[in-house]
Formats: C-alpha cells, structure tokens, sequence
C-alpha cells in the first residue's frame, strides 16, 4: 500500500496548492473513497479472470481426447500436413522444396497448451525416420511468466550431411532478395530468442496454434477443391464452345 | 452438407485416377472420419464460447452497480475525466483548446455493454448545460451483427450553439493544407459512423475509452498529480543528491521541508 500513500499524499499536496482548506479535504476524501471502488473493481475482475480461465482449463480437457483421436484418423491420410500447409495462405509460402520433401515424413501434428492453459503451449512436430534429420520429434515451446517475459525453446535439429538446410546459409548469393521459400521452414525451431509477451510475434506458432491446428480440414480440402476447379479448368478449354484458344483449325 | 458430398466426390475422383479403389474407398472414409471429428470439436467450441460469455455476463452484472457507484463518487471530483483524458498518453493528444474548455462541463463518462455482452456497448458523455451545445448526452454506440459480422454504429448527432464546433467541421481546412491534427475537434468522433466489418472495425478512440481509460481511470487522474509534484520533487531530490553544491538549493529544500515553521526557510533547527 506504500504507492496508495504516495498517491494520496501527492493528491494532498496537489490540493494544498489550490487555494480553499474545506475543498481539499473533500477532494482527498473523495480520490481515497475512488480508490477504494477501483480496488474493488480489480478484485471482481481478477475473479472474473478466474472463472474463465477455469472455463477454458475444462474444454481444453475435453478436446484433448478428441485431438487425440483425429491425430490418429489423420495418420490414415497420406501428406495430410503437407498438403494442408500448402493449401493455407500464409503457411505455403514458407516451404522450401526440400522442406516439401520432408513433410512427406511428418507421421503428426500436435499443438498442446500447458494444463493451466495461460502459461504457455508447444507446438510438436512427430516425424518418421528420414534422410534429412536425425529427430523424430520437432517441438517448439512458449512458456509464459508472470512478469510478461516469454521463454522460447526449440529442438535443436541435426541435420545430416548433404541436406539443404545443413548448408544453411550458403544458398542466398549475396545481394540478392532471398525469396521467403529459399530458407527452410526448419529454422523457425531455432528462432528461440525470448521476447516480452507483449512483443511476441511469433506468427508461424500464431497461424498454426490459432488457425491450422482448430481446422485442418478446411485448408486440406481447399486444395482438393482447388485442384479440381483447375481440372475443371482444364477440361473446358478441352471440350468447351470457345475454340479460339486452340487455334485457327477448328473453326469452320 | 451438400458442398461436403461435392468435395467427397471429387476427392473420389481425382483419386480414381491414381489407382485403386480400395485406397480410394479408405481415404474417402478417413476425410469423412475428419470431417465428423472437426464436427464435434465445432460443437465443444460453441459450448465453450457460451460458457465463456456466461460468465463475462455475470460478471459484468456484478461490476454495474460499483460502476454507478463510481459515477456518483467521480461528479464529487472536479475536472476528473478532463484530467484523465489529459494524463492519457492517447487520449491527451485528442482534445484541442475548445474541446478541454468543453470538458468542463461533463459531469461523467459512461461505458455501458449491451446485456448479452457480446453484441455490443456503447459510449456516452454526460454534460452540464453548457454555451456550446444543445444536447446534455452524446453517445456513441457499436452493435455488432451477427450474422454478417458488421458493426453498425451511431452516434449523437451534435445540436452545436451558434459559433461552437467549428473545427468540427470543413471551414478550418484550407484547401491543400494538412490540418494539423491538434486542431481537429475530439467531438468530430460522433461524426465517425461510417459501418465497418467486424475485423476492420478500428475505431481506437473507442477502444481505449473501453478497455484503457474506463476499467481505471483513476491511475491517469493519478498520473497527472504525479507529474504535476513530480517536477517539484525532482528539485528536492536533486539538491538532496547534490549535497551543498547550490546555495539556492538549501533555501528551496527548507521551503518544502514540513518541519519548517518559517515561511522563508532562513533559519532551521532540524529536518
């Protein structure tokens, strides 16, 4: 309560300086009764805070079962990941070619907060054997602190000899704009440096915690939507009316 | 769940060409697995949205009566929103001379949800009678669709006096010139109601009143005291640190010294 006594010990002086005694009184009175009611508001609201922390610590007990289960459906569909990365917006941007090739080996996605839900989550990715890293386990981790400041931990990857990305920089020739699928996907695990929670800005972990991970289904069949709308494409410049496209033989 | 039968047939399809039908016939009843799968994680996830505004709305429920309680306590304190609304670091920069002369005469600010939460709230000003409008509420309100995701918002149409708000409107701008935003009035915001999407909606003014100013505003009002002995105190702090390195310094820090009985500083027997 130190701060609160400054507070009105200020507000004291600060009434001092104006020029009537009965005003000051009323007016130092007054701030200390407001005071009062905004602790009070911050009571009920840290209550609130509570409650619906305890609201989402509930539900995210009972997904857990069902991500559980879909992890294991997903298993059943071949690339699923690879292909419902590619078909998100944002997400296919940031594979490389080989990085495509890698994905062919991801066996599951898995995004998974901390039991009390606020303080943190990780983002794991289950990988067969394969010829470009050693881990079958790619995790990245946020873990939140009650002072604001976030820790950020990824697994460490060892690539084998020969990969791409082992060579790291090597592929960006000097000068030149090194187009966002030239560096790996890879190196976000990395990207480990830790950053104020306010400043977090981790948008890979943001994309996938908030919008591949609730749906994946979504971005997978767009991409088998879309493929088809380019058959379907393809299949009316064959058959359709308008032949100008094919060239002078048709007509006549 | 037509759409979901297209996609299921072309998926077929497209596979059919590649081969057998017996992947075929598995995959198509994994997707459909999938699909069931995101169905019920749907399902919870409207469950827990609900939950969620339950308690947001009991909650909210609870805090009206100390809000009102608030109000009344606040109307006891002169110039309280003007001072807030200076010391906030935002907001500070909104109000021009004509608007903080304005400001005197608002008894109280209020920022009120719609009951379901989640529809929507609005914002009103309460002024004394005063030479500058006619009206004695200006509200601004947010009501969210829906169905469409649009924000509808409206707002007090302003009945200004004679002579007032002009900055209000387009006579200050001169042709070609940037009108320097200090003189823009804080008021032509009840003139903002152009409709918005629910993820465009970006009126800041709004949102700081709601989630910055309102919950607290009593640590802005605070602020402003703070700063205001702030100045003063830094002199004493820096002549305490400094020692005897000013003469001046020694008369200032007795003028403020408590102890001290005599008006200026000249003789002192203890601090």
């Amino acid at each position: 309560m130190v701060a609160d006594k400054g507070k009105k010990s200020k507000v004291a002086e600060m009434a001092e300086e104006a020029d009537s005694d009965p005003i000051d009184g009323d007016l130092v009175l007054s701030v200390e009764k407001l005071q009062e009611v905004q602790d009070e508001l911050e009571k009920v609201n840290e209550e609130a805070s509570d409650k619906v922390l305890e609201v989402e610590q509930k539900y995210n007990e009972i997904r857990r079962p069902v991500y559980i289960r879909r992890n294991e459906i997903i298993k059943t569909i071949p690339d699923f990941w690879l292909t419902a990365f590619l078909s998100h917006p944002a997400l296919c941007d940031l594979l490389s070619e080989e990085d495509q090739k890698i994905f062919k080996y991801i066996k599951s996605l898995d995004v998974e907060d901390f039991s009390d839900v606020a303080s943190g989550y990780s983002i794991t990715f289950n990988v067969d054997e394969n010829p470009y890293f050693e881990e079958t386990k790619l995790t990245k981790t946020f873990t939140f602190y009650d002072e604001g400041t976030t820790k950020i931990t990824g697994t460490n990857i060892k690539w084998k000899e020969g990969t791409a990305a082992s060579n790291g920089v090597n592929h960006v020739k000097k000068g030149n704009k090194r187009p966002l699928a030239e560096e790996s996907f890879f190196s976000w695990f990395s990207e480990t440096q830790q950053k104020d929670v306010a400043e977090l800005h981790d948008e890979i972990a943001e994309l996938i915690k908030e919008d591949l991970w609730p749906n994946p289904l979504k971005y997978f069949n767009n991409e088998a939507d879309e493929e088809d709308s380019d058959d379907d494409a393809d299949d009316e410049e064959e058959n359709g009316d308008d032949d100008e496209q094919d060239g002078v033989e048709d007509s006549d | 769940m037509v759409a979901d039968k297209g996609k299921k047939l072309k998926v077929a399809e497209k596979l059919e060409e590649k081969g057998s039908e017996s992947i075929v016939g598995k995959l198509l009843v994994s997707v459909e697995k999938l699909q069931e799968i995101q169905d019920e994680l749907e399902t919870i996830n409207e469950e827990a949205s609900d939950k969620v505004l339950e308690v947001e709305q009991k909650y909210n429920e609870i805090r009206r009566p100390v809000y009102d309680k608030r109000t009344e306590m606040i109307k006891s304190i002169p110039d309280f929103w003007l001072t807030a609304f200076l010391s906030h670091p935002a907001l500070g920069e909104l109000l021009n001379e004509e608007d903080q002369k304005i400001f005197k005469h608002l008894s109280s600010l209020e920022v009120e949800d719609f009951k379901d939460v989640k529809s929507g709230y609005s914002i009103t000003l309460h002024f004394n009678p005063n030479p500058y409008f006619e009206d004695t509420n200006l509200t601004k309100t947010f009501t969210y669709a829906d169905d469409d995701g649009t924000t509808k918002i409206t707002a007090t149409s302003i009945k200004w006096k004679e002579g007032m708000g002009i900055p209000n409107g387009i006579n200050h701008e001169k042709k070609g010139n940037k009108r320097p935003a200090s003189n823009e009035s804080f008021f032509s915001w009840f003139t903002d109601t152009q409709e918005k999407d629910h993820s465009d909606i970006h009126d800041e003014i709004a949102e700081i009143i709601k989630e910055d100013l309102w919950p607290n505003p009593l640590t802005y009002f605070n602020n402003d005291a703070d700063e205001e002995d702030f100045d003063d105190k830094e002199t004493i702090e820096e002549q305490g640190k400094d020692g005897d390195d000013s003469e001046e310094s020694e008369d200032d820090q007795e003028d403020e010294d408590d102890d001290d009985d005599d008006e200026d500083g000249g003789e002192d027997d203890g601090k």
